[in-house]
């Protein structure tokens, strides 16, 4: 259930990542006219903006505090469609309701969160009790302990961040990052990240420094505790033989470029011959902008006017308002019901 | 304002506002003024303590226009030539007599704790934060579903001037008049001219919204090459843009008799038609702005024009039935 604001920021990320896929494909932009073409422009800039600092804060080691802002590092490029009505095409809203009163939508200030500690039996934990409990450090990325990166088995890695110093921080920063290269070890470290606590790996990468957030160890499923996965018995020499021989043969260097998400290419190319077939339907514009039946009541007001003028010329007095506008009464039709609240 | 008038107006006893302020009633001697000699108004000279004392000298005629409805503040921290910011939350250290109100807002997902100022001391306490022009939402509070009023707002654009805003007003009371309407004009304080439809009957957003907007479409129609119903400032060009779009709940516009954050400490000032008539007459669309000290004098003599705003009840003809 969501509501209306993260609802828009996914649209907008998905705006953001249809342009970016579309130029990663090389497909021609699908917008004809200036409208279109307009809206693309503003999504790039959208994408421009994304790289904005997702994260502010400080590394601190020993007495050190090294002012740094982090930038994400991995885009995601799922496709997100919207939910429209099929009858007219509008978006779809989505609304939180309670089954015992199914027709009175339920806003979020009548929401508290409940733990449901057996089925249908929940402790009620308030804003402020979680608010408390929230880590205090904040906008520091304090390292704990120094570890050889192969200790780390990649199952642990989670999101990896670009740490970038501020003007301030950059000696440090720079000192750090070469300690780091030269003894092969990486920095283990707590950083408070949207009220969440999460565990990290600091490590050098191409001339600069990467945040990977980790998972802590009880987040991790133990491989033994899967039943099933290892086999008992022998290997067959020959058989191990000629597997490695078809392992060598297949052997390369890592390109990630040579893997395509070919899936979402193949659909990203059908929006594409869609759009350029001109198979878009457009949301029927809001109430804000042109209603439906909007012109019919400026044509009402209009024959109104026009008859209210011949009926002076033939009685040579103006004719009364209301009596015009009564003739042209249910040239329009009802206009939806509106919806607004206040809460005292 | 003359010194003797502006302490008439205002006799400023900080304790005993503290005094009532303790007790939660509005203080009915004075409300303290921080920095009284800062100039907002640098071409006028005109202080904090001459923007506070024209509203406490207003507040009789101005105050019934303001009862009981949410408040946009628009403050001018460091005068007219300075950055402004609206504010629609009522700031946290409001004193605790100053009244507010909650309005939901469908885009927030949250209500919005709006000033009210139903007493001179609030408008004293808007002074003091700077608040130069007041925009009150369309309806009150406690009927927050009801738009008291249909507005229209004639916004020139470059060349075209206030004279033309006060022809097209003229034309526009006459198609308003034929669906049985009455309308009353105030000029905005600067080129505009606003025009409001009392109603004060059970009506919705949804109803002034569609017959405002039809209207000016209409009147585009009628007078294509001089309005605009566009919103579109590129299409503004030497035309008047009827703005309809303010019939909303979330739109707010500037209150009769609000001072406008212009050079010259202007007011948005209730009009009569004969005003406007003989002003296009002459040719003379100057005579229709009028200064804080103008407006008070104005008023003494004519009381407030419109007062009808407040009681007049009219119905929107029923094209929407």
């Amino acid at each position: 259930m969501s509501s209306v604001t993260p609802a828009r920021r996914l649209v907008s990320q998905n705006c953001r990542q249809i342009v970016t896929a579309l130029h990663h494909c090389d497909l021609k932009s699908p917008a004809t006219d200036g409208a279109q073409q307009g809206q693309v422009r503003q999504m790039a800039e959208e994408t421009k903006s994304s790289s904005r600092p997702i994260w502010t804060g400080a590394i601190s080691f020993g007495l050190v505090s090294i002012p740094v802002r982090l930038y994400t590092a991995v885009r995601e490029k799922r496709l997100h469609f919207r939910t429209l009505h099929d009858q007219d095409k509008i978006p779809l809203k989505q609304k939180m309701v309670c089954p015992a009163h199914p027709n009175k939508e339920v806003h979020s200030e009548h929401t508290v969160k409940g733990f449901e500690i057996e089925k249908d039996r929940f402790v009620v934990v308030r804003q402020e009790e979680l608010e408390a409990a929230a880590p205090k450090g904040g906008k520091a990325i304090e390292i704990q302990d120094f570890v050889e990166l192969g200790q780390i088995d990649p199952l642990y890695f989670d999101k990896p961040y670009h740490v970038v110093p501020k003007p301030e921080g950059a000696k440090p920063y720079k000192l750090l990052l070469e300690v780091m290269e030269q003894t092969q070890r990486v920095a283990i470290a707590k950083v408070v990240m949207w009220g969440k606590e999460n565990l990290a790996a600091l490590r050098p990468l191409e001339g600069g420094m990467v945040l990977e957030t980790m998972h802590f160890g009880d987040e991790v499923v133990a491989a033994k505790s899967v039943p099933g996965r290892q086999v008992m018995g022998k290997v067959d020499s020959r058989e191990l033989k000629m597997a490695t021989s078809l392992v060598d043969s297949l052997t390369t260097t890592f390109d990630p470029g040579k893997y395509h998400d070919d899936y979402r290419e193949k659909v990203l190319k059908l929006i594409h011959d869609k759009a350029e077939g001109h198979e878009v339907v457009t949301r029927p514009t809001s109430e804000e902008e042109a209603p439906r039946g909007g012109q019919d009541l400026v044509a009402a007001l209009e024959a109104s006017l026009a008859a209210a003028k011949d009926s002076a010329r033939g009685n040579g007095r103006v004719t009364e308002g209301r009596a015009a506008a009564r003739n042209a009464r249910h040239a329009h039709a009802h206009p939806g019901t509106h919806k607004r609240r206040r809460s005292a | 304002m003359s010194a003797a008038k502006a302490r008439a107006a205002a006799k400023v006893t900080t304790a005993a506002a503290k005094r009532t302020a303790v007790a939660g009633k509005a203080p009915t001697t004075g409300v303290p003024l921080s920095n009284p000699d800062k100039v907002l108004y640098p071409a006028a000279g005109f202080t904090k303590t001459d923007v506070r004392n024209y509203y406490l000298g207003i507040a009789p005629v101005l105050l019934p226009h303001m009862e009981g409805r949410p408040l946009t503040l628009k403050r001018y921290p460091n005068g007219v030539d300075g950055p402004f910011f609206y504010e629609k939350r009522c700031p946290s250290h409001k004193p605790d007599w100053v009244k507010t109100t909650d309005v939901w807002s469908e885009r927030n997902q949250e209500n919005i704790n709006y000033c009210v100022a139903n007493d001179a001391a609030t408008l004293a306490w808007l002074a003091n934060l700077a608040c130069l022009e007041i925009h009150p939402l369309l309806f009150k509070a406690r009927k927050p579903d009801r738009p008291t009023s249909m507005v229209f707002d004639f916004d020139p654009g470059e060349p075209a001037t206030l004279l033309d805003c006060l022809r097209l007003g003229l034309r526009m009371r006459e198609v308003l008049s034929h669906f049985g309407l009455e309308c009353f004009p105030k000029s905005s304080g600067g080129k505009g001219l606003h025009l409001w439809v009392p109603l004060n009957t059970p009506v919705t957003f949804e109803q002034t919204k569609q017959f405002s907007r039809a209207v000016a479409q209409l009147f585009e129609k009628q007078n294509p090459g001089q309005v605009t119903s566009n919103m579109r400032k590129d299409l503004r060009h030497g035309k008047i843009f009827v703005d309809w779009s303010q019939n909303d709940e979330h739109k707010t516009t500037v209150c009769a008799y609000s001072l406008r954050a212009r050079s010259q400490p202007t007011v948005s000032t209730p009009l009569t038609w004969t005003e406007v008539e003989a002003a296009v007459k002459a040719e003379d669309p100057a005579r229709l702005v009028f200064t804080a000290d103008q407006v008070l004098a104005r008023v003494k003599k004519k009381g407030d024009l419109f007062e009808p705003v407040l009681k007049l009840k009219q119905r929107l003809p029923k094209f929407t039935g």
